[in-house]
């Protein structure tokens, strides 16, 4: 068995809106699975959620949430706490959302290790600086003297990334960890993260609204709209024949130079996403989706094709109604 | 460029520097954030700026809008002298979209009201700010109701177009756009770069379009400066930069672009690690720390000014 992380029929709610309604998703040992999809579609409570991080006032089920074969969804506070930065680990955005701005880095990269591990303060500096060593952070012990504000951008992306590292962890979930750098940097920091989970069997879980990043760096992709996965599957067969209409949206969308010409118009998906409460049926995609019909309020059909690639859409394979 | 066109905006000598403390005892630095630029923009076109984090892209907006006085040099907007100009006469010339429309909104202040803001500074009556309201929301697509709203209460591609409808209802030729589309998922960044294009042509717009999506820059752009700590170290048509880049820091920034193609993988780039340190210049040319082409000569000379601010440009060494 070589699935880190799977997630059967997950749902969240917040009040009213159904934020997440029942997605499933697996994520292997050195595999990096993507996770895209318009903005307010859900991506980020889903990756919450599996850290046990959403909201008090969230609601949350799960079928089936295991960790390396182990059912994590009865796990308590004390027992996620454990897992936590340890055996799993998240990086955001923003890097100094996870930075402490008060503390030098040395202090809060020991405490993690303190923590965890137990290590003595002295073991705990050597493997700081080993780590960021790793990560390609130049002069690692001056840097671990310096607070966050005083390292580039670029810089603090990596000491955010050697932190997540520190305890070898079988899982790391990336939330749009490169939305904020520039080209030359992002490149740098996927390739930095492709060498890592070479070497330690990492399984990636990464968010990110960026079609280029996904086509170069995923395994496989989900594709969310509205609470549900619509389409996932290898990248390559996802990327080559798009079998939901949203996803074939979403890939039309991107300028992409030497298809589009300079100035011409690029596909776009009109309307916005709809918020959906209880009771909702059918397809939430079918008041923007240029081939919806009448019957596209029924119940969605899934369909599957070769090497788990599957969609959810009244049209089956061969485009034709599918007559739910 | 053609001769006889005209240059809706001319920069001469354009500097910006900037005094920075580092700590409570140390003595200020400078941050040479805009470094002695001279270019011009004709009217209708569309200039793209790219360059990496900190380069000074959006100092040169601020200085472009009026905003942020220049250190030394000249800005010639609309054929008159920016420092002379008053904020009216300004506001009509040129106006910004911003790369985050919340923050750039005020969030007590309806959206009706936001996009007549300009027009009520420039003295226009009530009846006749609505009227040009109704007509900016349709221009760019937007229900009339929304006039009515919050910003909180619209999605980040309705508040850009908000953002977009409230540039355009003086009816200015200039539209500086500093990553307008960075903070939006790519169907939304989509149907704005639709409508810029739209708008443009309907309006005459002269576009100074920054970001770092280098993909979006060649869709929009007719010309191209690539920004590198306060110059421009490359400046072409837009066929030219991405048909045939020509100094070495533009063909790093191209070799980093991921294009939605699956099974390539990520590019190999020769770029050294360090970031450029705006408060400390290298001497000579400013990207040799960084640079695989870097020589003796490099290292001591500044390359001379031009189109290609490299030694070897001209040579095509390298390419
Ligand atoms: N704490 C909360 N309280 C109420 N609603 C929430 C909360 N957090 C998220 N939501 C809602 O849940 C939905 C999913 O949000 P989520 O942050 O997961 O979106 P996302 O897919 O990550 O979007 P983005 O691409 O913009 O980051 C949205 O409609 C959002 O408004
Ligand atoms: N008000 C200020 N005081 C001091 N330094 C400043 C000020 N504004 C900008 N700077 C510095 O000037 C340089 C250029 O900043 P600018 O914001 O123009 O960069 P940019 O190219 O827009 O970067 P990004 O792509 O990250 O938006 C930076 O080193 C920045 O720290
Ligand atoms: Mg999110
Ligand atoms: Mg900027």
């Amino acid at each position: 068995m070589n699935a880190v992380l799977e997630i059967e029929d997950l749902r969240i709610g917040f009040g009213p809106l159904e934020a997440v309604r029942g997605i499933d998703l697996v994520v292997e040992r050195g595999q990096t699975h993507c996770l895209v999809g318009e903005s307010g579609c859900g991506k980020s409570v889903s990756a919450l959620s599996v850290l046990r991080l959403l909201p008090k006032r969230a609601r949350f089920s799960a079928a089936r949430l295991a960790f390396e074969g182990n059912d994590i969804a009865g796990l308590g506070e004390r027992g996620m706490a454990r897992l936590r930065g340890d055996r799993m680990a998240m990086i955001f955005q923003e890097p100094m959302t996870s930075l402490n701005p008060a503390y030098t880095i040395g202090s809060q990269m020991i405490e993690v290790l303190r923590r965890h591990r137990g290590a003595s303060r002295a073991a705990a500096v050597d493997r700081c600086i080993a780590m960021l060593e790793r990560v390609g952070v130049t002069a690692p012990a001056m840097r671990l003297g310096q607070f966050p504000h005083q390292l580039s951008g670029g810089l603090r992306q990596r000491v955010m990334i050697a932190t997540a590292l520190l305890c070898e962890p079988a899982l790391l979930i990336a939330d749009e960890p490169t939305t904020a750098l520039d080209v030359t940097v992002q490149a740098q920091f996927l390739r930095l993260l492709a060498d890592i989970q070479r070497q330690m069997g990492l399984a990636v879980l990464l968010i990110t609204h960026d079609l280029g990043v996904v086509a170069r760096v995923a395994d496989r992709v989900s594709v969310m709209y509205a609470g549900r996965i619509v389409e996932h599957g290898a990248t390559g067969a996802v990327f080559a024949a798009p079998r939901h209409p949203y996803t074939r949206g979403l890939l039309a969308s991107i300028p992409v130079p030497g298809k589009i010409p300079p100035g011409g118009r690029l596909g776009s998906i009109p309307g916005i996403v709809p918020r959906i409460g209880a009771g909702f049926a059918g397809c939430a995609f079918r008041a923007r989706c240029a081939v919806a019909m009448p019957a596209c309020a029924a119940p969605v059909p899934e369909h599957r094709l070769a090497d788990g690639h599957r969609f959810a859409c009244h049209l089956g394979p061969d485009g034709a109604w599918s007559g739910a | 460029m053609v001769g006889g066109m005209n240059h809706v905006i001319e920069a001469i000598g354009l500097s910006q520097v900037f005094r920075q403390r580092q700590g409570l005892f140390a003595s200020a630095r400078q941050v040479m954030a805009v470094d002695d630029l001279s270019f011009r923009v004709a009217e209708g076109s569309a200039l793209g700026i790219v360059g990496e984090s900190g380069c000074g892209k959006s100092t040169l907006a601020r200085m472009l809008l009026g905003l942020l006085p220049a250190s030394a040099g000249t800005l010639r907007i609309g054929g008159a002298d920016l420092r002379g100009m008053d904020r009216r006469a300004r506001a009509r010339l040129i106006q910004p979209v911003f790369q985050d429309p919340m923050s750039s909104l005020n969030p007590r202040r309806r959206i009706g009201a936001t996009i007549a803001l300009p027009l009520r500074v420039q003295g226009t009556g009530r009846a006749e700010c609505r009227r040009a309201v109704a007509r900016m929301l349709e221009e760019v697509g937007l229900a009339p109701e929304i006039a009515a709203r919050f910003p909180n209460q619209l999605s980040g591609g309705q508040r850009q177009r908000v953002a977009i409808a409230r540039a355009l209802i003086v009816n200015p030729r200039i539209l500086i756009c500093d990553e307008p589309t960075s903070a939006l998922d790519v169907s939304v960044q989509a149907q704005i770069l639709n409508l810029l294009m739209d708008l443009r042509a309907r309006f005459k717009l002269t576009l100074v379009f920054i970001s770092h999506n280098l993909a979006v820059v060649e869709h929009i752009a007719d010309e191209v400066a690539v920004m590198y700590l306060g110059r421009f170290v490359e400046h072409s048509a837009n066929a030219e930069i991405f048909a045939a880049p020509r100094h070495p820091y533009t063909r790093a920034l191209l070799a980093s672009v991921l294009t939605p193609e699956p099974g390539l993988g990520l590019p190999e780039m020769p770029l050294g690690e360090g970031s450029p340190d705006p408060t400390n210049i290298p001497p000579g040319c400013r990207f040799h720390p960084r640079c695989p082409l870097a020589t003796e000569l490099c290292r001591n000379q500044a390359p001379p000014r031009g189109a290609v601010e490299c030694h070897f440009a001209a040579s095509g060494a390298g390419a």
